[in-house]
């Protein structure tokens, strides 16, 4: 039994927070009131106005097990996840082997269970190794739960694989979600074509790569009756062919936004900073402008953080030789609220909404309230503390954000997920 | 204005380039004499890094670090192979063992000279990274372009060819803008980005461009290996639209323009046979200079100081930000 007293309740449907004590027991949400009585046994904690709401879910997340243990495990991501107020993620596929067959399904979902103190999900790939050849075993991977099938990292780069694979993965119930960029005009190198890649004598990405697959994908599924979800969206233009497609209304189409390439571009790059090389690569304010823009208009049905650890090592090679990503989950919900909810350019119900119930939507879950009668599956954040991110507060294995060692307003201080405290900050004020 | 690094012209000062041209012209006086050595660099080290094949600069670093009494180093990389990033900083912990004082280093991967500079307390210079800089050629440009114009401010420079792919254009147009001159580019479309330089002027025709009554005019090397995709048809074609021809020449000579080219040249490419004996040729020049300008810089760095980190310097870019720390 735990009695909350003066929360800030969040949820989806309002901006308002509503004032009033929460009773957990048994990992139920039993009563939500002011000044309610404290029942016996209960242990009390005054939240002193944290806000409470809804835990996260991430939707693309890189675990890199099996295959890159040196960078991520199954146990570190999700420690990750549980440190920034997320309880549940959907891995993607790129590992090695990657996940392209009811057994590697089955290795990884074992290896969840052992490891992880949320649920993992896991999507797998449409095409076996992720090589835009072959079709992946679909439906072997269906029957052990794969709802998403996708070869993030990369696009399916054959227009027929693609088509076929939905042709045939829809009448399933399945969905696809892409990674969008041609190849061919991307090249390796994870950096906006422009300015930037001029000044540093580095092959850009031009923003058209990316919009040409979300328009060409959107009507690969339009012509197979399929749902495409969009990947970590990252310029203006493909914002508003996502936007185009949605008004039509004739094709199911979701698609989710990143933290990073919401608030920064490729100027962050300045010289040679490799934790600002990631797939898509960041690109100008415009970009970031926008994007903020379809978030808000619901252009985007999620915030995804595309958690992309690598080692220091790794990273700390040439900008051309280090590879692309950065981690997310460790630091996703207090940068949207430092950067966003805190200078009003949104409210706590849109972070509930597209980072915690869209998600969970997408993925055919059932999405956690905070109201009578629920499962307790929530987050108390502090607003008036600050988080510093430094090496050892991160439980990612990585720390390859440019939020290392940055403070930032707010603070994740306890999560829980049913009958379990999954976090409780140290400093958490707590009366018995 | 002790400085570890030459690693693109970007940041240097004006003053570090006034500085830089006249030592040069001082060094340059000492070729002429019968000793042509100086001892300033007597007891220094001086490790050449080539990671992509070069004569010229490779020799021209050798013959500056010589003249300055330094003892030179070849550390051989196979031609063959490709060198990413992992191995180069395993090589350069090997080499920082050896306590070489400077590191003459030139890389096919832009920013990689930058990375050597963090791992390492030796003097870093870069002799080209990619297609992002070649700092001691713009150097050499700079002063060959003054000895003919001792006020270079306001002289026109046309460069012509692949301006995207071309570490000399950004480095030499970098530090000719900084010292007052004006700079335009002339190439083919898929070689001349829209998205470059914004006080640069862009030229999509030979005739216009001459029009502009440039004072030099400066002609890229042609890289085919450079492309993956075709950015021309043949060399043929880019000839017949922007190389030096025949004509050109007669034109450029009843003009009195000069040209220069950091070699190596392909003739009836950028230039057909005749520019090679044309009297207001400055591509020796060029290589003579380059000799001084390296001497300059080699005895001008400060190597030592504060070992560097090696982490990415991400605070630095960070901090920059305005629209960050809402």
């Amino acid at each position: 039994m735990l009695l909350l007293q003066n929360a800030r309740i969040a949820s989806e449907h309002s901006p308002a927070l509503r004032e009033g004590d929460v009773l957990i027991v048994e990992g139920k949400i039993q009563e939500i009131g002011t000044n309610l009585a404290v029942p016996e046994g209960a242990r009390v904690i005054d939240a002193r106005g944290r806000v409470l709401m809804p835990a996260m879910f991430d939707a693309h997340v890189h675990f890199r097990a099996p295959g890159f243990e040196n960078k991520e495990t199954i146990t570190t991501g999700s420690e990750a996840a549980i440190n920034g107020g997320v309880t549940g993620v959907v891995m993607m596929p790129n590992t090695r082997p990657a996940i392209d067959s009811a057994a590697v399904v089955a290795a990884v979902l074992d290896n969840a269970k052992l490891r992880s103190r949320i649920p993992v999900y896991t999507s797998g790939c449409v095409t076996k190794n992720r090589e835009g050849k072959e079709l992946a075993e679909i439906d072997g991977m269906r029957m052990l739960g794969v709802q998403m099938l996708t070869d993030d990292g990369d696009t399916t780069n054959d227009p027929a694989v693609l088509l076929r694979a939905m042709q045939y993965a829809t009448e399933f119930g399945m969905f696809f979600a892409s990674h969008c960029e041609v190849p061919e005009l991307a090249g390796p190198r994870a950096l906006n074509e422009g300015v930037m890649s001029y000044r540093l004598g580095i092959k850009g990405s031009p923003a058209c790569a990316e919009e040409i697959i979300i328009d060409r994908d959107i009507r690969l599924a339009r012509a197979a009756g399929a749902h495409i979800h969009i990947q970590h969206v990252s310029s203006k233009l493909g914002m508003e062919t996502i936007r185009w497609w949605k008004s039509r209304g004739d094709v199911k189409v979701t698609a989710e936004v990143a933290p990073h390439h919401l608030l920064f571009t490729d100027e962050h790059i300045g010289d040679y900073d490799t934790n600002y090389k990631m797939n898509p690569p960041l690109r100008t304010q415009a970009d970031c402008d926008a994007l903020l823009e379809g978030l808000k208009e619901g252009v985007f049905d999620l915030i995804a953080t595309d958690h992309a650890p690598h080692t220091p090592y790794e990273k700390a090679q040439d900008f051309i030789s280090a590879p692309n990503g950065i981690t997310g989950l460790d630091t996703a919900l207090v940068s949207l609220y430092h950067y966003f909810v805190r200078p009003e350019k949104f409210g706590w119900d849109l972070v509930v909404k597209r980072y915690s119930a869209e998600p969970r939507r997408l993925m055919g879950l059932p999405v956690p309230t905070i109201e009578v009668g629920q499962q307790a599956e929530c987050v108390l954040f502090d607003t008036e503390a600050e988080t510093t991110f430094t090496k050892e507060f991160m439980k990612s294995k990585s720390q390859n954000t440019p939020f290392i060692n940055q403070t930032l307003q707010g603070r994740v201080d306890m999560v829980i997920l049913g009958t379990e405290i999954l976090l409780e900050r140290e400093q958490l004020v707590v009366n018995s | 204005m002790a400085r570890k690094d030459l690693l693109d012209i970007a940041s240097l000062h004006r003053e570090e380039i006034e500085f830089l041209l006249d030592q040069s012209t001082s060094f340059k006086e000492q070729f002429t004499s019968s000793v042509k050595k100086v001892p300033s660099l007597e007891g220094k080290s001086v490790l050449m890094l080539f990671y992509e094949p070069s004569t010229r600069t490779h020799t021209s670093f050798e013959v500056a670090a010589k003249r300055l009494s330094a003892e030179v180093t070849n550390f051989d990389i196979a031609q063959s192979s490709i060198t990413k990033g992992e191995s180069v900083r395993e090589t350069v912990e090997t080499l920082q063992a050896m306590r070489t004082d400077y590191i003459v280093v030139r890389h096919g991967r832009s920013g990689l000279p930058g990375m050597i500079a963090r791992l390492t307390k030796a003097s870093v210079i870069n002799a080209g990274d990619g297609a992002h800089a070649h700092p001691t050629q713009a150097l050499l440009d700079a002063f060959t372009i003054r000895e003919k114009f001792p006020n270079p401010v306001g002289k026109k420079v046309l460069i012509i060819g692949d301006i995207l792919h071309s570490r000399v254009a950004r480095s030499t147009s970098t530090l000719l803008k900084k010292l007052g001159l004006d700079v335009a580019y002339l190439g083919p479309g898929s070689l001349v980005p829209k998205y470059g330089p914004e006080n640069i002027r862009r030229f999509t025709n030979y005739e216009e461009a001459m029009a502009w009554a440039p004072d030099v005019v400066y002609l890229l090397r042609v890289q085919m290996e450079r492309q993956d995709v075709q950015f021309f048809p043949s060399l043929r074609e880019y000839h017949r639209i922007y190389g030096i021809t025949n004509d050109r020449l007669a034109e450029i000579r009843q003009r009195g323009l000069y040209i220069m080219h950091p070699g190596p040249v392909n003739r009836g490419v950028e230039l057909c046979d005749a520019v090679m004996d044309y009297e207001r040729s400055l591509i020796n020049n060029q290589v003579e200079n380059g000799i001084a300008i390296r001497m300059a810089v080699l005895d001008w760095l400060t190597p030592g100081g504060e070992a560097p980190k090696s982490e990415p310097t991400f605070e630095r870019s960070f901090a920059q930000l305005p629209h960050l720390t809402a």
